[in-house]
């Protein structure tokens, strides 16, 4: 796979409410990365936004956002999952050979409409609707629940996970405030409320509002437009059936296939040495320690081992990760975004020292169903 | 597709399909509240109150919009000059839609028009003088603004638009 | 960079108002079996990725997909869903081609699939929430929901499309037996196709006269149903296709530009297309994909062309607007079948959208169908050899529009 280079990023600061339009939002994040890469509107090709029509209250949710995007006039197209998924179209765009800069942009606004109910509607609606107990909620405590019991993890080990993230949050300037706790204990984590037991609320990554945006070009024209490109080297995503009780929820086998497809393309053999960071999309804590164990960073049961501070041995979300902001449909952009600034060496306080390699991960699905995952190197 | 219709075609698709399982569901798109910003709109409704247009110029690629957009396309910048319109424009592109009167039951005609305003780039749906006759309407037919009574400072103020009467129509060689 | 990359194979399913006997995942597994038993040189082992699309709004079902997984094959597999409303099925194909054209290592066959059930949810509804998020803007602006309801009430789909009828009806002075023409030879060709909606084979111009008026200049025998269906598409790379099937369709040229929305702004501003029926997006989207293609006179070099048109004046524009016809001739080319099975440039001899209208799948029908006239397999086949065709669809506030241009032979550009 050629090598194809993202030469510019963009963020919102994350609100749990904003005080935003939507399209001053978009024009804020698209704007703001097309200026950091110093290009004009003329030099875009390609746009591929990433907005989920529930999460937007209206169809088609990318008819009306064709100004603000940057696609007037633009071969314009639609991903309905994670940003990290429209991040590989775009990266399909661009490598096909027809597209010459591609930005790519998504999130939505969790304030606007109770996310719960707009989750239920992703469950079967034969089966599982009318009763609705299986959903995101339940299924967060059913996946906990299995890996715990499977392996002897303690909910203290889980909990001290969500210590971390938050404690990394509060060194991000753009994480969501409500995530930002410096001072936090696995007491506290603990005691909160519970949201489907073993999981308390302050596991769960929290919905909020924020849009991300990112550019991509071929290795040619990315060489041209910066000086330190970072190189997106392996890409790999897969999907694991849908019903819960046809997959074992103690591992995760579409990251494990998305990982295998991802570090192939890569040319990485041992994972556990070669990689220096990784950002996982996480929606629930122990969501992190089974991708973790998935991708081979530790044995099955002793994800809780990896020393995954910020100068621990393998970092794990330096940058506070889900659970510092979970915008829907921004989140994986706002994974890779992350990983490329400890590459660039602009992760001001939070920056891990000598990174070659980082890996970013999207996700969608309950239980994770489907996983992406992506490898990036530095140019230097 | 109408009953009549359905009912034509059936005669020609005579399939019955075998009915499965069904089970009952509603979605409930009302519970979404919509988040917009309105500060570039805020000169252009104190304006109206005044019973003067206002547009908004992209000063990248000239075009004046009526009313004022947060973000020129074209240009991807946010546009800032405020120019004066006249208070005449153009039929753009109509429509009649046939509305059932609800209490009678009979079916209305009601032209709906598109305008653009003398001196934008841009149209805007709005309603014409309900005294006028539809099968009046024609592209490039001039109207008017007429004002409301009691003017609010908000879209309101523009009540409907009325006819002027057309210099131009004797030189037009196609008639609607 | 990038590969030539070819359709293999196309499956349908019936379509009908009503499919009450299968939900969404099992009519979705009728298409691909009908996709695959054309290849019986391979079988599910063989598909690398999919690609998956439909408009949420109609089944009341977020990201379906998930729930379809197994139903398509897909366990354990790559999965990319791509949606945009009208246009769905054009930006599914074109996402098939870029998923094969990019080269990831391991993917190489990629299955396309496009579906709506319509009958399980509210056309209306799905259709006129695409403005809900402006029409909040106009109310909070001063304008009462009484008086929205009376500007907005020409309706979703149909309403743009009417302003639209009006200014090409300006243009090009045609009268209302010009579109009840394009009606009956539409009808009377999906009468030959198997899978098709509105089969009519004896329908004429005073029939669908007699019907009363939706929307000036558009009566109810014009419009088009509202179908449930499926279709799923087969990409593979050049290599492969030729151990796939005899005669390969190899894709040239694809673009999908959005322009402006028509008729309402976003967040409260006036519409910048003050003549819907220009189309300066459709225009640009054919000129890249035929510059892609290499394609100089689509007039003499297209034989085949499947155009979306849910509405007849709307198969008027396109065939002017995508460069195969002059402009304000179109009318004429009907009149003097040109454009009938038999003759030089036939097109939607499936039918087209007026006869099915199954929105997630319809735009991916069009390639489909083009394809298979192109392999030769089509249902209501044209007599002459076709060696160049196109698909088309259009969509949102008429501002979206996809293109995808097919040939016996591979354009090869990276060379």
């Amino acid at each position: 796979m050629e090598k194809v280079g993202i030469v510019g990023y963009n963020q919102v600061k994350l609100y749990s409410d904003a005080n935003y339009g939507r399209y001053e939002m978009i024009f804020e994040a698209v704007r703001g990365a097309i200026d950091k890469a110093g290009l004009k509107k003329k030099d875009i090709t390609t746009v591929v936004s990433c907005t989920n029509d529930y999460y937007d209250g209206r169809t088609i949710s990318n008819c009306f956002t064709v100004d603000v995007g940057g696609s007037y006039l633009t071969d314009e197209s639609k991903v309905e999952m994670d940003g990290a998924h429209a991040v590989l179209y775009g990266l399909m765009r661009v490598l096909s050979g027809n597209h010459k800069l591609a930005v790519v942009w998504g999130g939505s606004m969790a304030s606007c409409f109770p996310y719960h109910s707009a989750r239920l509607y992703e469950t079967d609606p034969t089966w599982e609707r009318p009763l609705a107990y299986v959903n995101d909620i339940t299924s967060a405590g059913f996946q906990m629940r299995a890996y715990m019991e499977k392996y002897g993890v303690s909910v203290d080990d889980i909990a001290k996970v969500s210590v971390k993230n938050r404690k990394n949050a509060a060194k991000n300037p753009l994480a969501l405030e409500e995530a930002q706790n410096a001072n936090i204990t696995v007491k506290d984590i603990l005691e909160s409320e519970i949201y489907a037991d073993p999981v308390t609320e302050l596991m769960v990554a929290q919905p909020c509002d924020g849009i991300a945006a990112l550019l991509l070009a071929p290795e040619k024209q990315a060489l041209k437009i910066t000086d330190n490109p970072v190189w997106i080297t392996g890409v790999g995503y897969s999907q694991d059936t849908y019903y819960l009780g046809d997959r074992d929820l103690s591992t995760c086998k579409s990251m494990e296939n998305a990982g295998k497809m991802a570090f192939k393309t890569a040319g990485i053999k041992n994972p556990k040495e070669e990689i220096d960071v990784a950002e996982f999309f996480e929606a629930y804590a122990h969501e992190e320690l089974i991708f973790a164990e998935a991708l081979g960073f530790a044995d099955k049961g002793k994800g809780a081992s990896i020393e995954s501070e910020i100068n621990g041995n393998l970092p794990i979300n330096p940058s506070g990760g889900a659970i510092g902001g979970n915008p829907p449909c921004a989140t994986g952009i706002i994974r890779i975004i992350e990983a490329a600034k400890q590459l660039t060496g602009e992760a001001n306080g939070y920056q891990v020292k000598g990174v070659k390699k980082a890996i970013a991960s999207g996700q969608i699905g309950m239980c994770a169903q489907n996983n992406i995952l992506y490898v990036l190197e530095g140019s230097n | 597709m109408s009953k009549r219709t359905q009912r034509k075609s059936l005669d020609y698709v005579k399939k019955d399909y075998v009915k499965t399982r069904t089970m009952p569901g509603n979605w409930y798109l009302s519970s979404y509240t919509y988040k917009f910003n309105l500060t570039h709109m805020q000169p252009f409704l104190k304006k109206l109150k005044e019973k003067k247009l206002v547009g908004l110029k992209c000063p990248g690629c000239n075009r004046v919009f009526f009313p004022p957009r947060l973000v020129c396309g074209q240009c991807l910048i946010k546009p800032n000059q405020w120019v004066d319109l006249r208070e005449t424009g153009e039929v753009a592109s109509f429509t009649i839609a046939y509305l059932k009167d609800p209490g009678t039951g009979k079916v209305q005609e009601k032209p709906m028009v598109l305008i653009r305003q003398d001196g934008a780039d841009t149209v805007y749906m709005v309603e014409l003088n309900p005294e006028v006759d539809y099968k009046d309407t024609y592209i490039g037919m001039p109207v008017k603004v007429h004002w409301s009574e009691d003017l609010k400072g908000s879209l309101a103020d523009i009540e409907y638009y009325d006819l002027v009467e057309d210099n131009a129509r004797d030189l037009d060689l196609h008639k609607e | 960079m990038g590969r030539q990359v070819a359709i293999v194979s196309a499956g349908f399913t019936e379509h009908a108002s009503k499919r009450s006997d299968v939900n969404m995942p099992e009519l979705i597994s009728e298409a691909i079996e009908d996709c695959l038993k054309k290849v019986p040189s391979i079988s599910f082992e063989d598909i690398d990725a999919y690609v998956n699309g439909n408009m949420p709004a109609f089944e009341g079902a977020n990201i379906p997909e998930l729930w379809m997984t197994d139903w398509m094959g897909a366990r354990n597999k790559p999965l990319m869903r791509v949606t945009t409303g009208g246009t769905t099925g054009g930006t599914v194909a074109i996402a098939g081609y870029y998923s094969v054209a990019a080269g990831l290592p391991g993917i190489d066959t990629v299955l396309a699939i496009g579906f709506e059930q319509q009958s399980q949810g509210n056309t209306a509804t799905g259709l006129a929430s695409v403005a809900y998020g402006e029409i909040t803007v106009y109310n909070t602006l001063g304008i009462t929901y009484e008086r929205l309801t009376r500007i907005l009430s020409a309706g979703a789909a149909i309403g743009v499309a009417s302003y639209q009828a009006t200014n090409y009806m300006h243009k090009s002075k045609i009268t209302e037996e010009d579109l009840a023409r394009v009606v009956v030879q539409n009808r009377r060709n999906a009468a030959k196709t198997w899978w098709a909606h509105l089969k009519m084979p004896d329908l004429t111009i005073e029939q669908v006269l007699d019907t009363p008026y939706i929307s000036y200049p558009l009566r109810y025998g014009m419009v088009c149903p509202a179908s449930d269906g499926a279709c799923a598409v087969l990409f593979t790379t050049e290599e492969k296709a030729k151990n796939m099937c005899d005669i390969p369709v190899y894709v040239n040229g694809v673009s999908s530009i959005a322009h402006e929305t028509a008729v309402l702004g976003y967040n409260c501003s006036g519409s910048g297309q003050i003549d819907p029926s220009e189309q300066l997006g459709a225009m640009k989207s054919a000129e890249l994909a035929y510059g892609q293609a290499g394609i100089s006179f689509p007039r003499k070099e297209i034989d085949y062309a499947e155009v979306y048109s849910p509405f007849p004046n709307q198969e008027l524009m396109w065939v002017e607007k995508l460069g195969l016809f002059e402009e304000t001739t179109a009318p004429q080319m009907y009149e003097n079948g040109v454009t009938s099975l038999k003759g030089e440039l036939p097109i939607c001899c499936s039918g087209g959208v007026n006869s099915t209208n199954a929105i997630g799948a319809s735009a991916l029908e069009r390639p489909a169908e083009a394809a298979l006239q192109i392999m030769g397999k089509a249902s209501n086949q044209v007599p002459k050899t076709v060696h160049t065709a196109i698909g088309h669809g259009w969509g949102g506030s008429l501002n979206l529009c996809t293109m995808m241009v097919m040939s016996d032979e591979p354009q090869r550009k990276w060379r």
